[in-house]
């Protein structure tokens, strides 16, 4: 699959270079003539609207043509993402979603209203971030095979604080439980901050937050971090051990946000918008922003984002379905 | 001497022309969307979020933190002119402030409303300026089942809010908390009474309710009176600033909406929404001669919005120095700095103490332009009530429908006004009153949250709640309460029986 993908990639590639030779007429030579819309299925704030912000105003600099951001909350991102699906395919409605929409939802909903495949384009990975596993800085637990020791001693009695249930950190929690045997007790908030306070006050031993909303109390002392859940190290902390370092077998998954498009926008606008966003990815005020809240930028060709989500998408959904998550 | 220090460091940012302009933008926007009914604080900020993408953080900042404590200012216009409350922390403003308006005292109602404000707000402001750390460091140290005992002691305070019957104001608790269960459920995931519609799954929208309940039940209520008596200003204007004595006797009042609203403030998760209910609760319970409450009682004005003040002033110690939102508008803000790259948090605190002092130094500015601004015009706003009904009351409507819509962009929340507003309607025929049954609403979810969450952490033991002190206490004075509610309304009850 992957390799038929590769080939054709390289085949368009091809394509717009021999294209862009003879000056034919294409779908992306106006484009874009009026304002675009980024849709976010969240309300202002936070690394997809944070990333829809980044990326509009670049884009809007470099084109001339504002860029606005439109947030469409509620309904666990169904409303943002059904209010681009429905849009017309004319490259002039956007999406910025991330791992919940796309990785969560399809694991953890029997009906999800959009499917990945049928209703959208990725254009590429905006930024990705690691979740970390936190405990409360005046505990005594310096490493994750502490902590786990300790939830073996006492099963189903060492809180873990989420941002709720059927987050993409609680699913990480069931998978860790999954693959270590050990119980941890899941504590579900509403949204990250109360969670991490929660563990930074000290009402729950432990946690697992996205490392942009931990970073403060990290920095503070308040959470000490005993594991990054991505496959490599975070340019954060080199010291922070991965889970599969820390002897979790697998476990590895991240937090990111990403550019989708309606499924019928014509190749040739897509090819423009990543061209044009992978080199603002490049820029180093843009890595900036993102790596303040932990994040390195993306920038990877659609086929490849849209092969890694799928990937994700499988793992996160053996998850929730042995570890029986329901949504919330 | 390092708070002076500080403050003239925050001063040298605060008073730079740019950021003036930008404070009195904040305050002016927040003040007009507070008088505006729906549109609320939450849905403007969000929208001029974007516009402070391109500022520097300090003047981003301050802007939108006049916008929220500018709309308390303006918030309580509204609920006294055409009893709507934009904000749940206006909503027991609606109580006295709009039974004033219709005694035709609008105008001290109005003028005792944005003096008790601006005092309060500079109070609070100054406790985020000494105490901020120390305050911080309390509210980490609310527990689950701290809070849990706090929604109790909120929701028995609830009843006290009630003008006439008890029974109904308790039916009218329930009802709310009823309302209260539709959405998902925080710990298993379970959708609750959703009828399979996607936007219900975060609960009833509580601008829906209260537009409907307050704003739109009022209006079809008034134009079933005859046009002649469907003045809501009777008997002219009257005098629009508050008389010696009427200041004279709000001076207590202020005090303690201050004091209660500058602490419950602080907390995050809830503690700002409460303070506005205590503060009343708390006045009608130790004010002299207290029987003229809910029938446009000065102090029933001055106390809430001295406390919602206060509040929305110490609500921001958790976010700066934690970077904890306490509310919404606190969340979004958060919002605001991430965007720019900042975490906030203790150490944005320590690395750009200009950013932390500038907006303190703002408050100060901001809350006197907002003294400025809104006493002038309190004549202005209480002759909008001279007039004609007809075409007031399309103007209410078509601005409870724009705020309704403008919060989540999406139209099921205005079927959700017109049932609610079918619902107050009948509730204000049986006279039922719609400030407990919000409350409930309210403080239901928050309240089964934080048991359940309390509960989950305890392993099941419900000891908890009273084996830790601050829990224990807020049970008490919630039992104290119940029972000085309980002993006259029985004490009546018996004294009809022996009349018989």
């Amino acid at each position: 699959m992957r390799m038929a993908l590769g080939a054709l990639s390289a085949a368009l590639i091809t394509c717009s270079l021999a294209t862009s030779g003879a000056q034919a007429q294409s779908p992306a030579d106006g484009y874009p003539n009026k304002p675009i819309r980024i849709v976010v299925p969240f309300a202002p704030g936070g690394i997809v609207d944070t990333s829809a912000r980044v990326i509009g105003n670049e884009l809007s600099k470099r084109w001339g043509q504002q860029v606005v951001v439109e947030n469409r909350p509620g309904g666990n991102g169904f409303i943002g993402v059904m209010a681009t699906v429905k849009a017309p395919a004319d490259g002039y409605t956007l999406l910025m979603a991330h791992t919940g929409e796309f990785g969560v939802n399809p694991a953890i909903f029997p009906d999800v209203p959009y499917d990945l495949d049928r209703d959208l384009v990725p254009i590429t990975m905006i930024t990705e971030a690691p979740m970390v596993v936190v405990v409360n800085g005046t505990l005594p637990i310096k490493t994750m095979q502490e902590l786990l020791a300790t939830a073996k001693a006492k099963p189903g009695a060492v809180g873990v604080s989420t941002p709720g249930t059927g987050s993409i950190n609680h699913l990480v929690l069931e998978w860790m439980n999954l693959n270590t045997g050990v119980k941890f007790l899941h504590v579900p908030y509403r949204g990250g901050a109360p969670a991490i306070t929660a563990t930074a006050g000290g009402e729950v031993p432990a946690g697992k937050a996205a490392l942009g909303s931990a970073m403060p109390h990290i920095k503070s002392g308040r959470v000490r971090v005993l594991a990054v859940t991505t496959a490599e190290r975070s340019f954060v902390d080199k010291s922070w051990p991965t889970l599969i370092e820390s002897g979790i077998p697998d476990v590895r998954s991240s937090i990111w946000a990403g550019l989708f498009a309606p499924k019928s926008v014509p190749q040739p606008i897509i090819e423009k918008l990543y061209g044009e966003i992978a080199k603002i990815l490049q820029m180093p005020e843009v890595k900036e922003r993102f790596a303040a809240g932990g994040g390195t930028p993306g920038g990877m060709r659609p086929e490849a984002f849209a092969a890694a989500i799928r990937q994700e998408a499988a793992s996160l959904k053996k998850v929730a379905v042995a570890a029986n998550v329901k949504p919330e | 001497m390092d708070i002076l220090s500080n403050l003239a460091l925050g001063f040298g940012v605060a008073v730079t022309l740019q950021n003036l302009a930008y404070c009195f933008i904040g305050v002016f926007l927040g003040t007009l969307i507070g008088v505006l009914p729906g549109i609320g604080p939450v849905a403007t900020v969000a929208m001029l979020l974007p516009l402070t993408f391109n500022l520097n953080p300090a003047t981003a900042m301050i802007m939108l933190a006049g916008i929220y404590y500018g709309a308390q200012y303006g918030g309580s216009t509204t609920a006294i002119l055409v009893n709507i409350p934009g904000e749940s922390s206006s909503v027991v403003t609606t109580i006295d402030g709009h039974a004033m308006a219709k005694q035709g005292r609008a105008g001290p109602a109005l003028g005792i409303a944005a003096i008790a404000s601006f005092v309060a707000g500079s109070i609070a402001t100054l406790v985020v300026a000494l105490f901020s750390p120390p305050l911080a460091e309390i509210a980490l140290k609310f527990q689950p089942a701290d809070y849990f005992s706090l929604m109790v002691f909120g929701l028995v305070g609830a009843v006290v809010l009630a003008r006439g019957s008890i029974r109904k104001a308790v039916a009218m608790v329930v009802l709310g908390l009823l309302l209260g269960l539709v959405g998902s459920d925080v710990n298993s995931g379970v959708i609750r009474f959703t009828f399979g519609i996607p936007a219900l799954a975060e609960g009833i929208s509580f601008a829906a309710l209260a537009m409907g309940m307050f704003g739109v039940a009022e209006v079809i209520y008034n134009l079933e009176q005859r046009a002649a008596e469907r003045q809501v200003v009777v008997g002219g204007i009257g005098r629009v600033m508050p008389s010696l004595a009427d200041l004279r006797q709000c001076i207590w009042s202020v005090a303690r909406g201050t004091g209660l609203g500058s602490l419950l403030g602080i907390l995050p998760g809830g503690g700002a929404l409460l303070s506005s209910f205590a503060a009343y609760t708390v006045e009608k319970k130790v004010a002299r001669a207290p029987k003229n409450f809910g029938d446009g009682d000065i102090r029933g004005v001055a106390a809430p919005e001295a406390a919602n003040n206060a509040g929305a002033q110490t609500s921001f110690i958790p976010m700066l120095t934690l970077g904890v939102p306490s509310n919404p508008t606190m969340a979004l803000m958060i919002g605001a700095l991430m965007i720019q790259g900042i975490q906030p948090g203790p150490q944005a605190m320590l690395q750009r103490p200009e950013l932390f002092w500038g907006i303190v130094a703002s408050m100060w500015i901001g809350n006197l332009f907002l003294l400025l601004l809104n006493l002038p015009l309190v004549g202005l706003w209480v002759r909008l009530l001279a007039v004609p009904y007809r075409l007031l009351f399309p103007a209410i409507l078509m601005f409870c429908c724009i705020g309704v819509y403008s919060i989540n962009n999406n139209p099921f929340d205005l079927f959700q006004l017109v049932v609610f507003s079918a619902l107050g309607y009948v509730l204000l025929k049986l006279g039922c009153e719609p400030a407990p049954l919000i409350l409930g609403l309210v403080l239901g979810p928050m309240m089964e949250e934080y048991l359940r969450r309390a509960l989950l952490i305890s392993l099941g033991d419900p000891m908890v709640l009273i084996t830790s002190p601050l829990s224990a206490a807020f049970l008490m004075a919630a039992l104290a309460l119940l029972v000085s509610i309980a002993i006259p309304a029985i004490r009546t009850q018996r004294e009809v029986a022996m009349k018989e």
